[in-house]
């Protein structure tokens, strides 16, 4: 009976809450919550204009009602929320669990359909409360689909919203309490409160727990398929390699296709090609390349190995690769079209991809049925086995595990490379094991070579890693990683190139990682028994570090302030300056009629070169202007000062007229000059 | 300081953070946790922005009338820094809010009450403030001194009749005004209850009407009234209130009352000339311990000299 008691209690209904300011507020932040959600795509153009107009007329009928609320309307609401989970639920038996992209659609349309409806029977201030609290629930709706900045102008519009919606409730909950100059330091507080916990929590995870999102954009079939397709300006035709002529394309690498080439001098841009949302940056292969030309990395020609199971499709282990270990998931929201390779962290074993076909090479390259347009969403898990230093180093005792043909293809080279031969087995020496080898060779090549895009031309005949190691020692990642494959196979180490995005810009406000073109990148991969093809990266030097959101905060911040210069930002300090002075300017302004009228005597008087003394009280003043000489009928000021008095401490408060008449005259009287004296 | 009912406002606030920490740390969404850090902090300022508040918010009774009558309303003047609900605890009174004035510094109105009889000189109130955003209330218990110490005098019973006095040999046998003894000023109309010893006579022959003589300040008092409550606060306001019923008729009719009370530093006898001066010397008025006598209101006439 006690619960029973409680829950009555805590059911009864609240005091009607009169305050239009608040009601028009909360409303504010639900109509804001409905927008963001139309701005992600969760709810029709159609079904986003019908909410906003029953938002505000449920909001009017609750205001005129909350005297005397309509008996009716609550087993009314109760029917219709009913009817929006019948909904729900019939249109998620339709759902695949796995694809949450689907249910979150009809998440936002049931929350949607209870703000409206509940928006009719808010009559108290508890009520609006709650409408407050379903208005942030739509927010992280429409949150959980954004993947971009322009989000935010939703999120500080409904911050706005809210905050001034909160201050709204004190002010009518502390009997008209106004806000006043306590608002800046709250809204200080809660920005810096949050700041904190932005800078302190740790980044999400991607979970994999409720669903992982996958869904299809602007794709289209290729022609071939299992082929690779590009993503030029016919995305379904095979993909061709990149030209001096045609020297990038969105998308940005050019060795996306079925060879690359090192004598082409590209400059991959900023393009945001993806947005990838993964548990721990890493190197997010698209294909490798096994045979070398001096010049091209070819691709192996194998029949790939299509896969009809639909998402999630469970991959086969690359050859030699390790599976176990914890999982890796990644998210990718792909931006501007891209080829039709499905890119993953090494190694990959499950696939969610909105697609009943996929292809695999025997390599670990996974070739999708359609050319990814922008929109495309696919989630890839990963193996996390990454073996630590010393267990590659004890498996390079161990017997290759390879035959003849393969020990072959990963040793290939189109000719003997003395030199380089000669160089990679002096750096490695001193080196016992294929590990220390490969850091051997790595560190020779962060001593000696530089890295740049700005290179010359490849002369005609040349060979890539010989002009590389010998003549020029400038190159990027094509040529250094490139020149380490070739030193290792000249010294019988398995290698090959490896060409996919590395993670660009970390976002911590989307926790994304934001792929530009530019990010595109090739490395090393090399052959170690046991754990397979093990990438090492000699182009950056120092492994990436997962970035916090502070850090990347405080980075981004740096690299903002050191792009403006100092003119902006001192323009900027000024502007700050002139707009707190402005704050202040505003606060000194007298903001009753008192204040007002005594600040006319006062001025009158400082006129007249008569200022008010700081020991003086405003009667005393008053007598001392009136003392001073007639500026109108004997004692005005005194008038004036007594009317304020009885303004400020009296019993009864003046009327209108009464503080018209007073400023009027305050504001017109005249305090005769007072006289110099000349010494 | 404590807050006030936390329980729904605390919980409610956990389990939001809580579950939102669950979901946007294993959605995924960077939106999402932002979202959710956004919240918390607006929680987390709203839950304890008032104990902040409070915590630097000072509260003066700024001004109090020295006389009230038990029951009654007493005006009090309040300043706070901010705006605050009080709500009293002794005396009792309506909630109200006060804070920053039309003019900074200008006292707010606050109306309390006191049912008995007694000296106000101090209000304890709980001072409480949701601010800033009116999610969770905090309070703290202050005892706010007087500006003067408030004299709440009972208010008027009924009257306890004076005690007759026998005649003076005159045959005449009701009550008279009690005679007042001084020095004459001068001659004054008859008024029922006049001693005829006072008839001025050829004043009385010059003016063709009964007059008598019109002396000044009395130098001692005719009619004794004699408090002693009981120790029963209520027993105890009944028979403050007819002393002060019976003290103010007499001093209503111009009789000049000597005032016998117990107060805290023991017996008190004085002579009243009004209402007020009655209804102070009884706000003081306590019960003794260990007095002789029954408890209630005694009056006495003098005998008429």
């Amino acid at each position: 009976m006690k619960v029973l008691a409680a829950v009555k209690r805590a059911n009864r209904p609240g005091p009607p809450e009169h305050s239009v300011r608040l009601r028009v507020l909360v409303t504010g932040a639900g109509a804001t919550g409905i927008l963001a959600c139309r701005a992600e795509g969760e709810l029709t153009t159609a079904m986003a204009v019908f909410s906003l107009a029953l938002l505000a007329t449920g909001m009017v009928f609750s205001h005129r009602t909350r005297l005397h609320p309509v008996p009716a309307v609550k087993p009314l609401l109760a029917a219709a929320a009913l009817v929006a989970f019948g909904w729900f639920f019939v249109e998620l038996r339709g759902e695949a669990f796995s694809d949450i992209s689907g249910v979150e659609g009809l998440l936002a349309g049931l929350f949607v359909w209870i703000q409206v409806t509940h928006s009719f029977d808010v009559p108290a201030r508890r009520d609006l409360a709650f409408s407050l609290a379903g208005a942030t629930g739509l927010m992280a709706v429409a949150g959980a689909q954004a993947t971009d900045m322009t989000f935010g102008l939703y999120v500080v519009t409904w911050g706005a919203w809210c905050i001034a919606a909160l201050f709204a409730m004190w002010r009518s909950a502390g009997g008209g309490a106004p806000v006043g100059r306590g608002a800046g330091a709250t809204v200080g507080a809660v920005l810096s409160v949050g700041l904190v916990a932005f800078l302190l929590l740790p980044a999400p995870q991607v979970g994999g727990n409720i669903g992982v999102p996958a869904s299809l954009g602007a794709a289209v079939g290729v022609t071939n398929p299992g082929g690779l397709a590009g993503d030029g300006p016919h995305p379904g035709e095979p993909a061709r390699p990149g030209t001096p002529s045609g020297r990038t394309r969105v998308g940005g690498f050019l060795g996306f296709a079925d060879h690359l080439d090192t004598a082409v001098r590209g400059d991959a841009g900023d393009t945001l090609v993806m947005r990838v949302r993964a548990q721990r940056p890493g190197y997010w292969v698209g294909e490798t390349f096994d045979t070398w030309d001096g010049a091209n990395w070819l691709a192996r020609k194998t029949v790939p190995e299509p896969i009809v199971s639909g998402s999630p499709f469970l991959l086969p282990a690359p050859q030699g690769a390790a599976v176990g270990g914890g999982e890796d998931l990644q998210t990718f929201y792909v931006v501007a079209p891209n080829p039709n390779l499905v890119f993953h962290a090494d190694t990959a074993r499950e696939l969610w991809f909105p697609a009943s076909t996929i292809f695999v090479q025997p390599d670990g390259t996974i070739l999708s049925p359609v050319a990814l347009g922008r929109g495309t969403v696919y989630t890839v898990e990963s193996a996390t086995a990454t073996p630590s230093p010393d267990q590659l180093r004890a498996a390079s005792g161990v017997d290759l595990g390879l035959d003849a043909a393969q020990r072959q293809e990963v040793l290939q080279l189109p000719h003997p490379y003395p030199r380089v031969q000669a160089l990679a087995q002096a750096v490695t020496a001193s080196a016992p094991t294929t590990y220390d080898k490969v850091q051997a060779l790595i560190a020779w090549i962060a001593s000696h070579t530089r890295y740049s895009t700005d290179i010359p031309p490849l002369p005609p005949g040349a060979d890539t890693v010989d002009q590389f190691l010998f003549t020029e020692r400038v190159g990027f990642c094509e040529q250094i990683s490139t020149s380490l494959a070739v030193m290792l196979r000249s010294i019988g180490i398995p290698a090959r190139e490896a060409v996919g995005y590395v993670p660009g810009p970390y976002n911590p406000l989307t926790d994304l990682y934001d792929v530009q073109a530019r990010d595109a990148h090739a490395w090393v991969q090399v052959w170690f028994p046991t754990y397979g093809w093990q990438s090492f990266d000699p182009t950056a030097s120092v492994p990436l570090a997962n970035p916090s959101p502070g850090s990347a905060v405080l980075r981004d911040t740096g690299h903002v302030l050191g792009a403006l210069g100092v003119g902006p930002i001192a323009a900027g300090l000024v502007g700050v300056g002139a707009a707190v002075a402005g704050v202040r300017a505003l606060r000194r302004r007298p903001r009753g009629f008192a204040h007002r009228a005594a600040r006319n005597m006062e001025r009158a008087g400082r006129r007249a070169g008569r200022a008010r003394r700081e020991d003086e009280t405003l009667r005393e003043y008053a007598s001392r202007l009136d003392a001073a000489g007639p500026g109108g009928a004997p004692g005005d000021w005194t008038w004036v000062a007594q009317e304020v008095e009885r303004e400020a401490y009296g019993a009864l408060a003046l009327t209108d007229g009464d503080r018209r008449r007073v400023l009027r005259l305050s504001a017109t009287l005249r305090v005769p000059r007072a006289q110099r004296t000349r010494v | 300081m404590r807050p006030v009912r936390p329980l729904v406002p605390v919980a409610m606030t956990l389990f939001v953070l809580v579950g939102w920490a669950i979901v946007a740390h294993n959605g995924g969404s960077g939106w999402v946790q932002f979202l959710g850090e956004a919240v918390g902090a607006a929680l987390l300022v709203g839950l304890l922005g008032p104990a902040l508040s409070l915590a630097r918010t000072r509260v003066d009774v700024v001004w109090a009338p020295p006389d009230a009558v038990a029951g009654a309303p007493i005006e009090l003047r309040v300043r706070a820094g901010r705006r605050v609900r009080l709500r009293a605890e002794e005396p009792a009174g309506p909630d109200a809010f006060v804070g920053p004035a039309r003019l900074p510094g200008a006292p707010e109105r606050w109306t309390v009450s006191r049912p008995r009889h007694g000296l106000l000189e101090t209000v304890v109130v709980h001072v409480q403030s949701a601010a800033p955003f009116g999610l969770l209330w905090w309070s703290k218990r202050v005892e706010l001194p007087l500006p003067v110490t408030v004299h709440v005098a009972p208010r008027a019973g009924a009257p306890v009749a004076a005690a007759s006095v026998p005649d003076d040999g005159t045959g005449e046998g009701r009550a008279r005004t009690p005679a007042v003894v001084g020095e004459p000023r001068g001659a004054r109309p008859y008024r029922p209850g006049d001693s005829r010893r006072w008839v001025h006579w050829p004043a009385t022959a010059h003016s063709g009407s009964l007059m008598v003589r019109d002396m000044e300040a009395p130098v001692r008092a005719p009619v004794t009234v004699t408090v002693q409550l009981p120790p029963d606060p209520d027993a105890a306001e009944r028979v403050a209130e007819q002393a002060m019923g019976t003290v103010a008729a007499l001093v209503g009719r111009g009789v000049a009352v000597t005032l016998v009370t117990d107060e805290a530093g023991g017996p008190v006898v004085g002579g009243v000339d009004d209402r007020r001066r009655a209804g102070r010397r009884l706000a003081r008025a306590v019960s003794a311990t260990g007095a002789a006598g029954l408890p209630g209101v005694r009056v006495e006439q003098a005998r008429l000299p």
